[in-house]
């Protein structure tokens, strides 16, 4: 741990028993950090899908974020061009002017003609992976998890540095308190074992169209943002798993990751902080069988 | 608001259990089924991957024929590429049907895989990932037909695919109602279907 992230944490802690307010949160924004933003159900092309990405926009004033990881259901309905410029093209211009790279899994509203728009990065595939610094994404597919995906991901993730941050991003949520949909535990069965085995830090899902963070399910963390775009006003049902939620607005996440932690905020589309708080990265010690 | 931010410090990831527990149990992978699936290699599920190869030869020989599609900032290029492609689809199988892949005798093995998919110890799972993924209230599939632009793609139980035969890049199996769709991914095309195998109340869930 370096002396300024020694320093920053102490900050926080006197921050904890000065009891300043929630709002003085801050990301440490180190040089060499991964600093990205992620977005979920957002591709509705109206005017709240605007405005979140606007305040986007203000927000990476203050925390430059390089890229953004969308969660899917990128573009509701028809996949027309002009639905590619007003769903998407048009609400994030000014950050894909910014030079703010788009990394898109898909969802259940989208056609699978999206893996080739150049913007979502997906390069013709609907699962892929990439590096930024110490930090390993996967993208996956979790419309069509067939035994290709599944193998596919295996040999990904044992590959993967044990020194690297792990971190998964799909449509459907593992764990959910959702009143719509709740958890895709089909989904979980065969993702779950593997994400223990090779020690997925942190996954990132859509779908129900709020915010939740759920507590630690066998020391992963899970994050749900599907209200970039749509919502469902009170659709949250806060149960045992819960560590925080947001049903009232859009949202969308900051993260950085920073050496050993992880710092994220969930953001409203009024910029209130809704959310904040550092992870600690896991320590895989062995592997342990599925 | 007094605290300021929480630190989440865990425990070695395989030593903790989490704080919270899971809203439903899973079941364990090692269960039997009641009703074990199909051999992949039965001749029902054979007849029906060999007619799978045959499309996609079909579909190779037409893709050949037109300009290869690349990453592209231009929209318009997709959909055009995808109009073409159903398109010369559609007229080189200008007389398909409904049974033409899913044959009598691959139905029979899709059957049999449903029925222990959908009644076996993962059964409430399989039919919470159908509802969980929107499922679509009755809507009517057409063999080599466009599947309709604004439909959502319900999910597929990723427990169901492994009881069924893998599919070429070109394919993929779809959910509508209570229908088993096979699908062309790239021309969005539906291929083939075999209406009613998905257990009804996997599918209310609208």
């Amino acid at each position: 741990m370096t002396l300024r992230r020694q320093l920053f944490l102490i900050g926080i802690f006197l921050v904890l028993a000065t009891g300043q307010r929630a709002d003085e949160f801050k990301f440490p924004l180190e040089s060499n950090s991964v600093r990205f933003a992620a977005v979920g159900d957002m591709g509705t092309g109206n005017k709240p899908q605007y405005e979140t990405s606007e305040q986007m926009n203000e927000q990476r004033k203050a925390f430059p974020f390089d890229f953004v990881l969308t969660l899917g259901d990128n573009l509701y309905g028809g996949h027309s061009p002009g639905d590619f410029e007003k769903k998407f093209a048009s609400p994030y211009k000014s950050l894909l002017d910014a030079g703010v790279k788009f990394y898109a899994a898909l969802g259940n509203h989208d056609h699978a003609s999206e893996r080739f728009y150049k913007p979502f990065n997906m390069n013709g595939a609907n699962y892929y992976s990439f590096k930024k610094g110490h930090v390993h994404f996967f993208a996956l597919d979790s419309n069509y998890m067939d035994p290709k995906q599944l193998d596919w991901l295996q040999k990904q993730l044992e590959s993967a540095g044990s020194d690297e941050w792990k971190i998964c991003f799909f449509h459907h949520p593992l764990y959910s308190s959702a009143r719509k949909h709740g958890p895709a535990t089909d989904l979980r069965l065969l993702l779950e074992p593997l994400f223990v085995k090779y020690g997925v830090n942190v996954v990132f899902a859509g779908h129900e169209h709020i915010y939740e963070r759920i507590l630690p399910q066998k020391g992963i963390y899970y994050f749900t943002e599907g209200s970039s775009g749509q919502l469902r006003a009170g659709g949250l049902d806060r149960s045992n798993i819960t560590a925080n939620g947001f049903d009232t607005d859009r949202a969308f996440m900051l993260v950085e990751v920073a050496d050993d932690q992880m710092y994220f905020e969930a953001v409203s589309r009024t910029g209130k902080v809704v959310d904040s708080g550092v992870i600690q990265r896991q320590q895989a010690v062995t592997a342990a069988k599925p | 608001m007094l605290i300021a931010v929480a630190i989440f410090r865990t425990v070695p990831i395989y030593a903790s259990v989490g704080q919270g527990s899971p809203p439903q149990n899973l079941p364990t992978q090692n269960q039997p089924a009641q009703n074990p699936p199909p051999d992949l290699k039965s001749p029902g599920f054979q007849e029906f991957s060999d007619r799978v190869q045959k499309y996609v030869q079909l579909h190779k020989s037409v893709e050949a024929a037109v300009p290869k599609l690349k990453a592209t900032n231009e929209p318009e290029l997709i959909v055009a590429h995808q109009k073409i492609l159903a398109r010369k689809i559609k007229a080189a199988r200008a007389h398909a049907k409904g049974g033409d892949i899913f044959t009598s005798a691959a139905k029979g093995d899709f059957l049999k895989a449903m029925s222990s998919e959908f009644q076996g110890p993962q059964a409430p799972h399989a039919k919470a990932t159908i509802k969980q993924g929107a499922p679509l209230k009755r809507v009517r599939m057409h063999v080599n037909e466009i599947y309709p632009e604004s439909l959502p793609y319900t999910s597929v139980p990723p427990t169901m695919l492994q009881k069924i035969p893998k599919l070429p890049d070109e394919l993929a199996y779809r959910v509508v109602s209570s229908d088993l769709v096979l699908l062309d991914v790239k021309a969005n095309l539906v291929v083939d279907y075999l209406p009613g195998v998905i257990p009804v109340e996997a599918t209310n869930g609208q």
